[in-house]
Formats: structure tokens, sequence, C-alpha cells
């Protein structure tokens, strides 16, 4: 689906933009589309009022005794945000920047640079992509943090996962990105491990609004995951 | 007694604050409980969606956006995602739509006050008028999360007319609402 999906066929499939139902093809062009497009942005934020009112005609319930304390004890557990700074945090934004240069620019940067010239570099490279920031998401596994995925906001978005500890063959995932307000959109899917130590995609959502990357297996069970959040993202 | 406003009350839940994130849940549990419960019609499955729920939206309120709508619409949004992706199997055997279209005739969806509110009112008989495949594509869509492709195959109609049900019900709830705003 290319970028220039025209208001018409938009306007077609706005109500399943609205209501977050859309296919994933047809998803991405359009929200291309409404990017640019302030008159299609109304007409889908108009029928989202709607799905938001449809939403409230749901009967209140009171949940089970205790609910409330069960809930307050989740929210006590140590937020996933502001990690202390560590000693890889420099090395991954400098990473971060080598892959956006290798991806976005076509320009190879050199992490040992000092820090005026990591921002000057940093600043070309998202001026480059139309971009405003990257973050950074470890990737964990049964046997700990794995690697990172590093994801770009700009035009477009992306991520890109990278393994520390390769693993011995390659592995095939179908990877599922879970959105800050709950939805899951496929990422297709991604073969890693043996020579291969990289995987990278176009999101169909603003890098802001992702709140974490699942690889699953061949059954469908998430075995890797990378949440964002955990760090402030790098931004400009 | 807490008498502080929706979107104050969730930046105290964002900033961790244990009175306001009690307060918040407090204020919302009930909402929150009864759309997963709606959705996914099993009481500890509800539960689990309703936790997750608050703890997205603790998680994430500096993502909140007063311009694109209000705290609770926020919240029953994650709560509606949560709660299809918690579905199982991803929906083979979905609940009859009129179930839920019945559920909410019969009940009355309160404001935060306890009044019913005129637009849910407006809206509640409004879903009651539309044509009847219109009525369960857009609740198929709207609480089960279904696409139209999803609902053309279910119900084994074309896809077009699947995406004109589901767009003539949400243009003629539109109108309704802007009758009543």
């Amino acid at each position: 689906m290319s970028d220039r999906m025209p208001c018409e066929q938009v306007r077609e499939i706005a109500p399943e933009i609205a209501l977050g139902v859309a296919d994933g093809q047809e998803r991405d062009g359009a929200l291309r589309h409404l990017a640019g497009c302030a008159e299609c942005r109304s007409v889908v934020a108009e029928y989202s009022a709607v799905a938001d009112e449809l939403l409230l005609l749901a009967p209140s319930h009171e949940p089970p005794p205790g609910f409330e304390a069960r809930t307050l004890a989740l929210l006590g557990e140590p937020k996933r945000a502001v990690r202390a700074r560590s000693w890889w945090r420099p090395l991954s934004v400098a990473a971060a920047i080598v892959i956006a240069g290798l991806l976005a620019a076509g320009a190879v940067l050199h992490a040992t640079a000092g820090d005026r010239r990591v921002a000057d570099a940093y600043r070309a490279v998202l001026a480059e992509g139309n971009g405003s920031f990257f973050d950074v998401a470890t990737i964990r596994g049964s046997s700990g943090d794995i690697g990172s995925v590093f994801g770009y906001q700009g035009s477009p978005s992306w991520v890109y996962a990278t393994l520390r500890a390769p693993m011995p063959s390659e592995r095939r995932f179908e990877v599922e990105l879970v959105t800050s307000d709950g939805r899951t959109l496929s990422l297709g899917p991604a073969v890693m491990g043996g020579d291969v130590t990289g995987w990278g995609a176009v999101l169909p959502v603003d890098l802001a609004s992702v709140s974490e990357l699942h690889f699953l297996d061949a059954n469908g069970k998430p075995v890797l995951t990378a949440s964002f959040g955990e760090t402030s993202p790098w931004e400009l | 007694m807490w008498t502080l406003s929706d979107e104050a009350l969730l930046a105290g839940l964002g900033s961790g604050d244990p009175d306001a994130s009690a307060a918040f849940v407090r204020r919302y549990q009930a909402r929150v409980y009864g759309l997963t419960l709606s959705v996914l019609r099993d009481p500890t499955a509800a539960e689990d969606a309703a936790q997750e729920t608050f703890v997205r939206a603790w998680r994430h309120a500096d993502a909140f956006d007063p311009r694109r709508g209000n705290v609770v619409a926020w919240l029953l949004t994650i709560a509606r995602n949560v709660s299809i992706n918690m579905l199982p199997g991803r929906r083979p055997d979905p609940v009859d739509p009129e179930v839920l279209v019945t559920m909410f005739a019969e009940s009355r969806s309160d404001g935060d006050d306890g009044q019913a509110t005129p637009v849910s009112e407006a809206l509640r008989e409004a879903l009651r008028e539309l044509p009847e495949d219109q009525r369960r594509a857009l609740v198929l869509s709207v609480f089960y999360g279904f696409s139209a492709r999803e609902v053309s195959e279910l119900d084994e109609v074309p896809l077009g007319t699947v995406k004109t049900r589901v767009r003539s019900a949400l243009t003629k709830l539109r109108a309704q609402l802007g009758g009543v705003r």
C-alpha cells in the first residue's frame, strides 16, 4: 500500500481505523495519509468519538472484594521507568546512532566520538529521516537479557533488534507489537540466530505509543520480550 | 474527600501518588470491570483484564492527551483492547452481539454522579433502532475487535457489505449524538 492512498479510499476504511480493527496493510496506508490530511483526520476523530461513547454503554459492575487492594499492590511494584544510568547506557545510544546512520543515512559513525561529536552526529541522523527521538528496550528471554531493540521516531519510524548473545541456530519468530493503549499489531516474521544477529521493521504507529514487542515462537508463545519505557528516550 | 478532576487523578496515578492511585482505581473500577466482564463474560479473566487496564494506565499516564478525549474514554479504550487480546483463541466463537445490546438496554449507563447521561441514553436508543445487521457488525467491531474481513468471513457476507454496514451504523449514531450534544 503506497502512501498515496486517496481521501476516498481512506474515508471508506475510516470507521475501521477509528475502531482500531483495520487490517495491517490498509491501516499502514491510511495512517500515512492521515498524517498529512486534516480533513480525513477529522472524519476519523468523529467516528472515534462515537466508538468512545459506545464503550460507555457497558454496564458498570463492582469487581470482586479485594480488587482495589490487589490492583494497588500491582501499581506499587517498581515502575518500569527511569532505570539508573549504567555503563552500557551511553554505548546503547551510540549504537543506536550507528544503526540509524547505517539504515537512514548510509553513513558510519564512530561510537568512540566525544560528547559533542556524538550530539552533532545524532542531530544529523535525526535530520536525515525527519526524526525526533531514539529509544531503546532490552530484549529479555528465559536466559536473561540477550539484546536490545532500538527504536527511531521519524519518517518512517522503525525498530531494529540486535542480539548481544548469539543464538546457536536460526529461529523464526512472529513479532507482535503492543501499543500503550493495549492494541496488538503484527510486525510480521523475524529470523534471528546463527549468523543473523539483527532484524528490523517499519512501525505502523508512532514509536511513542509502542509499549512492548513480543517475539512469538511457532506455538504463539512469547519467548522474547522488549519493553519500552524503561529509559527516557533521547529526544532533541 | 477527593474532589480532584479525572485528569488530576490520572496525573497523580502516573506519578505514583498512593492516595491519587487509590482514588483513581476506586473511581473507575466498576466501569472498567463492567466493560471487561461484558466482553469476556468470565469473572476471573475480567478481573485480570481490569487489573491490566489500570497497570497500563499507570504506566502510560503521561501519554494521555486531553485533546483526544476524556480520561474515562481513554481508560475504557485500554480496557476494551486488553479484553479483546484476552478473548480465548482470539474469538472463534464470539458471544451473540445481541446479548450485549440487550445487556446495555437493561442497564443504565450512569454518569459519575450516578445519573444516566443524555448522550448515553440517546446512543442506547439509537443503537436499538439500527437494523440488526448493522448493529451486529458494529458491536462485533467495537466490543470484540473484529475487522470487517473477519465479520465478513464469520457471517459469510461480502466484505463490501460489512464495511457499508459498519459505516452506516456509525454515521447514524454520530448524527444522533450530534443532536444531543
